[in-house]
């Protein structure tokens, strides 16, 4: 046997892919994240030295006394049984029983990225739905505790104290949260009805200080914003990505609500799809981490989400979560493979139309007890994916005709939201939160996923005391 | 023991007011008089999840009609019914019997949850924890966090605690997975040597005597009492007790890493975990010449504890826990909030179902059988390691009381004064040889050469371990042919 095993090689040993490929699309090597992107937390980054030495243990005629596996005899659990919709008919019931083999995988240590079956399920699935190939492209993917934790190790594979990311104005508070913890600097770019503005982002990269760290990525929910509930066109999302090639930055494309898309068009392309259909030999591939998540269309509770992107980053997420947390549960992975084996594709693909049409007849209900209640005393734009309304509250008489997002003129709807709304019998998000400097706004974010059509118009009658109240007293 | 309600005690901030005054002529530097005085900037700088912060209000009375958090809406899940099992009976494990998830625990397992795990699993292990170890929830001031596996909130807890710099005590051999993550935080690690009794609670008192008087002082010690990974070893009801005294008169904390502490099977009876010994000792209210605040009975005391299911359910499920003063526990959960919201809550259902219909007494039933099956293994392990590595002393070891793991030395240059280092032994010659195995030197936190191998006989049927063996003796004499 002519294998020793040596001790982990570190980040920059070891280039993972090459830009010199004959016919496949051009990838961006992994020195150039090395050199450009990666945290010096990320490059410092070491794997569990235990589970580096796991893929050894298939060698044939090798005898592993390795690992700290526990027996699998003293795990209580055996042949593991669940019902599920099926996903042609939601009023049928599938009676689904765990695959022995998988099972045992589902009580036992695995590799920090998934299960490799589940692993390869998603792999097609991100295949089919982006047009990317695991074949020579370049990236990998990675299973974790929900796409908030892919979301926060991209980050810190990316990020350290004084690195700066450009972000949504508003965005997504858990993503303020965890660049918070990083000591990231956030610079905000402005949006509208149709999200991100590719002219203002133009205009900050044009302008950007030269003796001020460039932008290392864009942070963005391109599907349902969250709050903004908006969807980024197509033709801005090209935008963004020329201006991502231009400026050289990198694409989080945060993606909850993907397939929550209820919209009357053809859904818009992902970043994730659109770097490959813009590729050239100048424009290779790789400037897009993109995050998928199972808790609006499987389970929340299950806590599974990916990251899918270039190797060079999704091989630092992988190092972070096998010293960090050794691994996400098997367990679940287990069921949902289990779920989606029985499903296909094609299953798969009902069964998110399914869900996504349930948000759509939730997104209309609220709508029209907004118009109902509200006209002329709120703004919104109906979202078409997601599960959240971005409402403007005219708390201010004189100040509603302003276009600026926020204007202290305007009102401040956190104030309200504690005290006013609160005793009136109603609770919003303030918008407040969705802001990385946490300025005043009039602005609330409405989420319709649980409450039904009744209980919105009730909440909607009571809103409208609680801004007619405001206005009379302002 | 005298417990102080809450009625008689003073604020928090009079108390610490108090102390630092007390305190301010013999004050040193990096004097900690607050669990807060002990946290990293990291976990300073991290704001609480606005959302969070605000789901309180949901249960404001009247209660309102919320359109709050963003949870998706459970009839779209489509775990139509129900979920079952098969699972053993603990008090007699030939006998399989049919678990069914109760269908509101289902619900409640299938959407989002709460950071510090699903109340109801909470309550279940906090009662635990009281009875498993003689502790009061309620006047101590502790609490209990679920994370996805006891690795994630090991790691987490340190996060919350230490700055780059900052001195930490770390038991050698020790656990090589946690290593990098420690390192990653930059600290300066004080090694500390154990033996087969545990930690040598001796050497740290001399460091601790030694330590420069303009140094801040160590903030923790990370511990494994039971089974130690590598060694096997446990440390003594004397050790313990002398460990936790030097915690209470240097001021800090016990991290106890005790994911084998249900895979006892020494001979002798169980020795108390550290958690229990502080109240035990009476160390949580009479110890002397230290801060008020800290060693108050309601704020939770020196020991964060940490279990793992990974050994006793399944590894597959990631349920770990922690167990400690509750603001060290917050500090955990702002984490957690923003790195992964919270640990998975079907898994947590499932873990419930099971305990559940176990009761205490079923679940203690079970680990007795899961240690029993231990002890066999480490007793063939053993035969086979005397048989072949034993017997002509190519090596030697001691006996491991709990969990996995043969910690043994080679003897690779008899009759000479040189250490052997096994390092190029196992990682070269021994995976030539097909046998795959740790080098001692990977579990040494400052490096360096180590004779001992570490072996892992928890999977490995015994005709296989035999063929290892066998494989290792070649290897043996080999090598001190070569010397």
């Amino acid at each position: 046997m002519a294998i020793a095993i040596q001790n982990e090689p570190n980040a920059q040993g070891q280039p993972s892919s090459s830009a010199v490929s004959l016919n496949a699309v051009p990838i961006l090597p992994a020195e150039f994240y090395l050199e450009h992107f990666l945290s010096e937390g990320a490059k410092a980054k070491k794997h569990n030295p235990i589970r580096f030495l796991f893929k050894y243990e298939s060698t044939p005629g090798l005898i592993s006394l390795l690992a700290g596996k526990p027996n699998p005899r003293t795990f209580p659990m055996s042949s593991v049984s669940l019902t599920c919709a099926d996903p042609w008919d939601h009023d049928k019931e599938l009676s689904l029983t765990v695959d022995p083999d998988l099972l045992s995988q589902g009580l036992q240590y695995s590799v920090e990225s998934g299960i490799p079956a589940f692993k390869d399920w998603l792999v097609g699935l991100q295949e089919r739905e982006h047009g990317r190939s695991m074949e020579d492209e370049g990236w990998k993917i990675a299973v974790g505790t929900g796409s908030q934790d892919m979301l926060s190790k991209a980050f810190a594979a990316i990020v350290g104290p004084g690195d700066v990311v450009l972000i949504e104005r508003p965005t997504y508070p858990g993503a303020i949260t965890a660049l918070q913890g990083l000591g990231a600097i956030m610079v905000d770019v402005q949006t509208n009805e149709e999200g991100l503005r590719p002219e203002h982002l133009q205009s900050i990269m044009e302008n950007w200080p030269s003796d001020r760290p460039k932008p290392k990525a864009l942070y963005t929910v391109p599907y349902g914003g969250n709050p903004a509930g908006t969807t980024i066109p197509e033709r801005r999302r090209k935008e963004i990505l020329a201006l991502a090639r231009k400026y050289n930055f990198l694409i989080i494309e945060d993606d909850p609500y993907y397939h929550l898309y209820y919209g009357e068009q053809e859904r818009p392309a992902s970043y994730f799809s659109l770097e490959k259909q813009l590729a050239s030999a100048t424009e290779p591939v790789g400037r897009v981490v993109r995050l998928d998540s199972l808790s609006k269309i499987l389970s929340a509770g299950m806590r599974i989400g990916t990251a899918t992107g270039p190797a060079s980053i999704i091989e630092v997420i992988d190092r972070h979560t096998s010293s960090a947390n050794s691994q996400t549960a098997t367990l679940t992975q287990a069921m949902a493979l289990t779920i989606f084996q029985n499903w296909g594709y094609d299953g798969f693909k009902a069964h998110t139309k399914f869900v996504s049409a349930f948000y759509r007849e939730k997104r209309n209900q609220l709508e029209n007890a907004l118009r109902k209640h509200l006209t002329g005393l709120a703004d919104w734009v109906p979202p078409c994916a997601g599960m959240f309304i971005w409402l403007k509250l005219h708390l201010n008489t004189a100040a509603t005709s302003s276009s600026a997002q926020n204007d202290p003129e305007h009102g401040d709807s956190n104030e309200l939201i504690r005290t006013k709304a609160l005793e009136k019998g109603i609770l919003l998000l303030p918008g407040t939160v969705c802001f990385s400097s946490g300025e005043v706004t009039p602005y609330v974010r409405m989420s319709f996923s649980l409450v039904d059509e009744a209980q919105m118009n009730e909440a909607m009658r009571r809103l409208r005391e609680v801004i007619l109240e405001a206005r009379g007293g302002a | 023991m005298s417990l102080s309600t809450a009625d008689t005690q003073p604020s928090a901030e009079q108390t610490i007011n108090a102390t630092s005054k007390a305190n301010d002529a013999a004050r040193l530097p990096g004097a900690r008089t607050h669990y807060s005085d002990f946290f990293s900037d990291i976990v300073k700088r991290m704001k609480p999840s606005p959302i969070h912060s605000l789901l309180h209000l949901e249960h404001h009375i009247p209660k309102p009609i919320s359109l709050l958090a963003g949870k998706p809406n459970p009839a779209m899940f489509p775990f139509a019914g129900s979920m079952s099992w098969t699972s053993r009976d603990p008090h007699n494990p030939e006998k399989i019997e049919t678990l069914t998830m109760d269908e509101d625990l289902l619900k409640l397992g299938l959407n989002y949850s709460e950071t510090p795990g699903l109340l109801q699993m909470r309550q279940f292990l906090e009662e635990m924890q009281e009875d498993e170890h003689g502790r009061l929830k309620e006047e101590e001031g502790w609490r209990v966090t679920v994370g996805p596996g006891s690795q994630d909130l090991i790691s987490k807890a340190v996060t919350a605690l230490l700055n780059p710099g900052d001195s930490m005590l770390v038991e050698s051999p020790t656990y090589a997975g946690i290593m990098p993550m420690f390192r990653q935080l930059q600290p300066e690690f004080i090694c500390i040597p154990s033996d087969a009794h545990g930690l040598l609670t001796d050497k740290l008192r001399e460091v601790l005597k030694g330590w420069p008087s303009d140094k801040p002082r160590p903030k923790l010690i990370y511990t494994i009492p039971y089974g130690s990974n590598p060694s096997g070893f446990s440390a003594t009801l004397e050790r313990r007790t002398e460990l936790l005294k030097l915690a209470y008169e240097h001021n800090f904390l016990i991290l106890e890493d005790d994911p084998y502490y249900n895979l006892y099977y020494g001979s002798s009876p169980r020795y108390p975990s550290y958690f229990s010994l502080e109240k035990s000792l009476g160390l949580l209210d009479t110890a002397p010449d230290t801060p008020k605040d800290l060693l108050r009975v309601n704020t939770g005391g020196r020991v964060i504890r940490f279990d793992s299911f990974s050994k006793v359910l399944s590894a597959g499920l990631r349920l770990g826990f922690v167990t400690g003063p509750a603001p060290v526990l917050d500090a955990i959960d702002k984490q957690t909030s923003a790195a992964s919201l919270e640990p998975s809550t079907l898994t947590q259902t499932i873990a419930l179902t099971i305990l559940r219909s176990w009761g205490r007494e079923g679940y203690k039933a079970h680990t007795t059988n899961v240690a029993a099956f231990y002890r066999s293994k480490r007793d063939t392990c053993e035969r086979l390691l005397a048989q072949y590595l034993g017997k002509d002393g190519l090596a030697t070891w001691d006996t491991p009381e709990a969990g996995m793991f043969m910690w043994f030395k080679l003897h690779l240059h008899p009759g000479m004064d040189v250490e052997s280092d096994t390092e190029d032994f196992i990682r070269r010659k021994a995976v030539e040889k097909g046998v795959l195995a740790l080098p001692g030197s990977m579990f040494l936190p400052e490096g360096g050469k180590s004779a001992y191998v570490r072996l892992s006989f928890s999977v490995v049927p015994e005709n296989v371990l035999e063929e290892a063996m066998r494989r290792l003796r070649a290897l043996v004499i080999e090598a001190r042919g070569e010397a």
